[in-house]
């Protein structure tokens, strides 16, 4: 049996059919042996023309109540993350928590909690594009949306970090009537603006680059000659040629070969703004590879709670599927206990080290007054995703939700313990001192969930959520194909309309 | 060159395996200007039309070296030459601080640069192509929808629809008239 000959792949599961296991066809494989076969990535036996219409709904039809409800909450949040800065710009940052000797306080926070949730989209498309991993194409626009909203949120904390943030262009080199007087290209606070603009906007392209042919599709579909217009635009007027295919698709290659090293140098540089100053229990060499591996923790944690979401009020279960879940959710356990390991070896070094204050801060982190913190994190990040070396949690979509909320709120707790407790306690004892956020802290901090969650909602509102064209990439034709009869007849409906 | 003619013909499949098996076949038969339409993009399709590679990665290999240029020339004339400063003592060209940026420079002009080139090539580095009228039911669905152009060497109207449809294509239309149905 050959694959063209139809049968094997032409298999129509249902989503509650799935096992996560391959299907096995006895005596189908070379000299008589079995063939395992993936099950469908798509499953409900969809066509072609049902992938087009199931995504592009929610994008052409009145959103539903479920999406004003979340909508008017989520708009509600960022009203008072926008009070809160109106605030704050009014009255300064005395309305923080941050003092001496704790200068860095809930902003640093936030911003790295944020940028590493924007490290999965891009992974995901880039790195698992790479590497050829199919599953990819049901999350990856999500993720990429996901990825340009956290980086969006993430922005902002570092400037309004500043004080004045109203001169945050000064971080910007520019001929200048100050002298001109530049930069210090030797701080790893200037590497950061270049590392998260750069990231930002490649995020961007690559996202935008891969909505471009489904852009195209919801402009076929489209009936209005206004929407057909703007759409039309939006996709340049993609039309699939595929003279146009071969240089997109190279360009799309080229732009998940630089995106990959990208994600990892971006948060290694801001593994930098810790890593190359003085203090106990930063100044550390595996900096990093934690902070890399620790975003790409939180970032899945954060599509797999998005994607239970689309699942469940999207209808997108036949193309998110629980083998996708599953396999996210191994990939959470993975990054889990490689965190985990991070975690220990910091132990392992500040005692083998013999750097009294290395030792002392990290006795501190665990045993002194932030011991909850540290106690909060290593449960949540990493024992908790343990719970995935059983497959039936792997499966479970409550649990894959629960715990993908409990490693975010670890992650912005290891977060939390790193730039808290080795401030908090340095090398003076007369200048120790404890850190607590105020009100206006925890304002700022949900209000940016307010702007995300915003963000995305508008996103799942306006333009195809799924990777129409991926999608149909990698389905069967000999399920997915319309009949010739069809097409000819709809050719003809359409000329007469 | 921007595409001026749209006469053509113009027939489809169902499934990327007659698409790719069809392309073979055109290409052998001598046709230059033709293009397949499709929903999305079949793997071994630039063989089978006898396209080369795309050339967009020598793009990206130079927008990257002007990257690297722009940063290192931004950075060594700024802390060697406009504002020399002392910090803690460290040489003013201190290479190892500014590779960061430097790679990241690279990066933003190797990637937004290819992305845009990418876009506009697929626009002017191509044939005349269908009115968009006859092939917008399908081509962005789930048809893989062949275009012979006019401006083909060995154009011959009738011979061209008699190639098409012995193909196996089906739907197969002669866009004779200049705009075609879309004008």
């Amino acid at each position: 049996m050959t694959r063209h000959e139809a049968s094997p792949y032409a298999t129509v599961m249902d989503d509650s059919q799935l096992t996560g296991r391959p299907i096995v066809l006895a005596g189908a494989g070379p000299y008589g042996g079995d063939l395992e076969i993936p099950e469908p990535l798509v499953t409900g036996g969809k066509k072609w023309s049902d992938v087009d219409r199931d995504i592009c709904m929610h994008a052409e039809q009145f959103p539903t109540k479920k999406w004003w409800i979340a909508f008017s909450v989520a708009l509600t949040f960022l009203g008072v993350l926008v009070f809160s800065l109106i605030l704050l710009f009014y009255s300064g940052m005395g309305i923080l928590g941050i003092n001496s000797p704790v200068g860095w306080g809930s902003f640093i926070i936030n911003f790295v909690f944020w940028i590493g949730i924007g490290h999965a989209g891009t992974l995901i498309s880039a790195v698992l594009f790479l590497f050829r991993q199919q599953w990819r194409t049901g999350i990856n626009r999500a993720a990429e949306a996901m990825t340009l909203f956290a980086v969006a949120c993430a922005g902002i904390f570092p400037i309004i970090h500043l004080g004045r943030a109203w001169f945050a262009y000064w971080l910007v080199p520019y001929p200048n009537a100050r002298g001109p007087l530049w930069i210090n290209f030797n701080s790893p606070l200037a590497w950061d603006i270049f590392a998260i603009s750069t990231y930002g906007l490649v995020s961007a392209a690559f996202w935008y680059v891969g909505l471009l042919p489904d852009l195209a599709t919801v402009r076929d579909r489209a009936t209005h000659p206004w929407r057909k217009a703007i759409y039309n635009a939006m996709s340049f007027g993609w039309t699939g040629s595929h003279r146009a295919w071969r240089h997109y698709e190279s360009a799309y290659m080229i732009l998940a070969g630089l995106a990959t090293p990208l994600v990892f140098s971006v948060h290694t540089i801001v593994s930098f703004d810790f890593a190359t100053s003085v203090m106990p229990g930063w100044h550390t060499t595996i900096f990093p590879p934690y902070f890399v591996i620790g975003a790409i923790f939180s970032g899945f944690a954060m599509v797999i709670t998005l994607m239970t979401f689309m699942r469940g009020y999207f209808g997108m279960k036949n193309y998110v599927t629980l083998n996708h879940m599953e396999s996210m959710a191994k990939i959470l356990m993975l990054t889990g206990m490689l965190v985990g390991f991070a975690y220990s070896t910091e132990f392992f070094m500040a005692w083998y080290s013999g750097s009294e204050w290395e030792g002392f801060v990290f006795k501190n982190r665990a045993f002194g007054p932030y011991g909850w913190a540290y106690f909060i994190m290593f449960t949540c990040n990493a024992i908790v995703p343990q719970i995935f070396w059983w497959k039936k949690m792997r499966r479970h979509t409550w649990v894959l939700f629960v715990v993908s909320i409990l490693v975010n709120v670890g992650m912005w707790f290891e977060r939390y313990v790193i730039v808290v407790t080795s401030l908090h306690r340095d090398y003076l004892p007369s200048s120790w001192g404890m850190y607590s956020l105020t009100r206006w802290d925890f304002a700022i901090l949900f209000g940016s969930f307010g702007l995300f969650f915003t963000l995305f909602l508008l996103f799942v509102r306006f333009l195809p959520v799924v990777a129409i064209s991926e999608v149909k990439g990698v389905m069967d034709p000999k399920v997915a194909r319309s009949a010739p009869t069809d097409t000819v007849a709809a050719v003809a409906a359409h000329q007469e309309a | 060159m921007t595409p001026t003619s749209n006469k053509g013909v113009l027939g489809h499949f169902c499934e990327p395996a007659d698409a790719l098996a069809a392309a073979a076949k055109v290409r052998d038969a001598g046709w230059k200007h033709f293009d397949f339409l499709t929903p999305f993009p079949i793997h071994g399709m630039e063989e089978a039309m006898g396209q080369k590679r795309s050339w967009i990665p020598w793009v990206t290999l130079v927008l990257a070296l002007c990257g690297i240029l722009f940063a290192q020339g931004l950075q060594n004339y700024v802390m060697i030459f406009d504002w020399p400063m002392n910090f803690g003592g460290k040489p003013h060209a201190a290479w190892p601080a500014f590779i960061p940026i430097t790679f990241e420079a690279m990066v933003f002009w190797a990637a937004l640069g290819s992305a845009l080139v990418a876009i506009i090539a697929g626009k002017k580095d191509t044939i005349p192509q269908p009115p968009p009228m006859l092939v917008k039911t399908g081509a962005t669905i789930d048809r893989f929808v062949l275009w012979i152009s006019a401006t083909d060497p060995k154009w011959n109207a009738a011979e061209a629809e008699a190639f098409v449809k012995s193909l196996g294509a089906h739907g197969v239309r002669l866009v004779d008239v200049e705009g075609g149905a879309d004008a």
